[in-house]
């Protein structure tokens, strides 16, 4: 996963500018060209800024969940996922935040009201309740950050946010996939592919 | 109030303040609904007419990346209205390494770890998919300018297949109230200049209205007069045969009114009308039970990208059902499909007419290739059913290529093949170019192992459909 992470951050500073392209309709007033038709960088728009923050408020939100999952899940495959997750969105969460910098978004760094409710949910939980409940959470969550994902590259103005979106999207829908994986390995809830056994 | 009453007052208030917690969900509110423009006109056009070039070019370094675009006919080969060449070969391009019969030997998973589908397998991006859209071929564009004096060139874009890639223009039309009449179109495109002197006789009152109706423009999301257009002027609008050219099509395409966010819609290639009067499904992924609640609907999506609140701002066309979409159903459903005087009344193969290579090609047809499990002969080649092929066993979806974000296709309708030689490119998005791209799509998606006789074979059959 590493690697994987290595290889999203290349292509985020290697892609030419050519290879976003935004809708000049969403474009903010008051944005800087670099060109005609093309926005200097860290120009941003009303949707670049409102998936900063979201994005940074989810992975907050995720980091602060899995490291809890880590030390109290029952079941291993559960553990690992937590894991996999504490390690992704750590440099991911870095990287959204030098850009998010770069561009003067302010982030938020404390968990929102939604995720507090999660987490006092998961405090109040023990053995496989919590691990259900915790992965059922994470399915929400992927799903929640597949769209926001997927809007901010079809709507934002700022080329180097849109890439992060597409370099970070791929692995969201891999930890969407597991996260299916597992909770259909420990209620028996249907999944699209006969995958389960990999992660054992 | 008594302390009770507080008490009891104070569990609703926080009982209330439980349950709203699960509807404050933090999701940006342009999610589902199109937001709107935050500058004026001018200043968007003047961006998009800078960009076109660089969207332009982008658009054809992934076409030139997945298949090869050239224009190499099968000799004597051609569309029903004899105008255009039917054309040749595998166009997807294969990934270093690998053939079209090692790739068919190796398990989807495989492929998918090893990133081996071709990249012609895959979702085909709108050439702008940030904005999407109605995006018509030049050929459409000069000739409803010159007849109408109607502009549907846009200025954020440009058609991205080339002219010998699409169906003939103007296409034949044939009727079903009048099979020994044949091709009635005059080798014209029918508009609403038109229509009046060349259907005057061969077609009844009602269907006239509604032929009229199929012809007429409205506003449309990206032809219109708001700011929120894609056309330097004033736009009045779009017609239905805009696109679906004398009922058949001349392969403009748009993005699909059915999913949501922008950057995961599919590009949809606007299909052939011909043979509606046998289909019970409509749309590749709304499955409408009738032509007539198509017709109406599609004022909500072909037009309005399924977002009623947008339509309403730029004035929507609502046609009357019991009269005016009565009768543009009726019109519609009096479309045939070209003569194919090699099948018989079943839709199976005259042997006294057809070739060994074109019988070998219907066995592969109906047995082996697993064609005609779906595309039943006596039913028009349909089974009036939505399948999912699953395309995502062989790709690892949530990738971006040209701002398209791909995710599974889902089930999608089965289309028609009667006449199918005449409607490239193949697939709801128009992602496979060819005849012969299509039968090494299903061998691989299906897992039929076919031979290189039986490829060519299915590829002969399907002319003669």
């Amino acid at each position: 996963m590493r690697n994987f992470l290595t290889i999203i951050l290349m292509t985020i500073t290697t892609a030419p500018a050519a290879a976003q392209i935004g809708n000049p309709a969403g474009f903010a007033p008051d944005t800087r060209m670099q060109e005609p038709g093309v926005p200097a960088d860290h120009q941003t728009n009303n949707q670049d800024r409102l998936f900063a923050q979201l994005a940074a408020a989810g992975g907050l939100a995720e980091v602060d969940l899995a490291k809890l999952a880590a030390t109290k899940a029952a079941d291993a495959r559960v553990k690992e996922f937590a894991q996999a997750l504490v390690d992704d969105h750590s440099d991911a969460n870095s990287r959204l935040k030098a850009l998010a910098d770069a561009a003067k978004i302010p982030l938020p760094d404390t968990l929102d009201a939604d995720h507090k409710a999660v987490r006092q949910k998961l405090d109040a939980a023990e053995g496989q309740a919590f691990d259900v409940a915790y992965i059922r959470s994470q399915i929400i969550a992927h799903q929640k950050t597949a769209q926001l994902l997927a809007w901010e590259i079809g709507s934002g103005e700022d080329a180097q946010l849109q890439r992060y979106s597409a370099a970070t999207l791929p692995a969201v829908m891999k930890h969407l996939r597991m996260a299916q994986d597992i909770a259909s390995a420990l209620t028996g809830q249907a999944s699209r592919e006969i995958v389960a056994a990999k992660h054992n | 109030m008594s302390p009770l009453k507080l008490v009891a007052l104070a569990c609703v208030v926080s009982a209330s303040a439980a349950s709203l917690a699960a509807y404050s969900d933090p999701l940006p509110p342009d999610l589902t609904y199109r937001p709107l423009p935050t500058q004026p006109l001018s200043s968007v056009r003047a961006n998009d007419e800078a960009q076109k070039p660089k969207v332009m070019k982008r658009q054809q370094n992934l076409l030139n990346k997945r298949y090869d675009l050239a224009d190499k006919p099968i000799p004597d080969a051609r569309m029903s209205g004899g105008q255009k060449k039917v054309q040749d070969g595998v166009r997807v391009r294969l990934p270093d390494g690998v053939t079209w019969d090692t790739l068919a030997s190796m398990s989807p998973t495989e492929i998918r770890d090893k990133n081996l589908l071709p990249e012609g397998f895959r979702p085909l991006p709108h050439v702008k998919q940030a904005t999407g859209g109605q995006v018509f071929p030049q050929k459409a564009i000069d000739e409803i300018g010159k007849q109408e004096n109607r502009d549907l060139k846009r200025f954020d874009v440009d058609f991205d297949l080339p002219d010998h890639l699409t169906p003939e223009f103007p296409p034949p039309i044939f009727l079903t109230t009048h099979p020994e009449l044949g091709d009635v179109s005059r080798g014209e495109l029918l508009t609403i200049k038109n229509f009046y002197e060349y259907m005057n006789g061969i077609i009844t009152p009602v269907q006239m209205e509604g032929l009229r109706l199929l012809l007429t423009p409205f506003p449309q999301e990206e032809f219109n007069q708001t700011e929120d257009r894609k056309v330097a002027q004033q736009s009045m609008g779009v017609a239905c045969l805009d696109c679906h050219a004398n009922f058949h099509t001349n392969g403009a395409f748009h993005l699909t009114p059915d999913v949501r966010p922008q950057a995961a819609r599919f590009r949809l290639d606007s299909t052939s009308l011909r043979g509606m009067f046998n289909q019970q499904i409509h749309g590749s992924k709304r499955s409408l039970r009738s032509i007539e609640d198509f017709t109406e609907f599609e004022q909500r999506t072909a037009y309005f990208n399924g977002d009623h609140v947008s339509a309403t701002r730029k004035g929507v066309n609502l046609p009357d059902r019991p009269n005016q979409v009565a009768m543009m159903a009726q019109m519609q459903n009096i479309i045939d499909f070209p003569p194919a005087p090699k099948l018989d009344p079943m839709g199976k193969l005259d042997p006294a007419k057809a070739s060994e290579q074109e019988l070998a090609g219907e066995r592969v047809f109906m047995g082996k290739g697993r064609c005609g499990e779906c595309h039943l002969p006596q039913t028009s080649f349909l089974d009036n059913n939505m399948h999912d092929l699953k395309l995502e066993r062989f790709y690892n979806i949530g990738y971006t290529a040209n701002d398209q974000v791909a995710i599974a296709d889902g089930p999608i309708k089965t289309f028609t093949l009667r006449g199918i030689k005449d409607s490239p490119p193949y697939l709801h998005d128009g992602r496979l170019l060819t005849l012969a791209d299509t039968v090494e799509y299903f061998n691989l998606v299906l897992g039929v192992k076919l031979t290189k006789e039986e490829k060519d074979s299915l590829v002969a059959y399907m002319l003669t459909l």
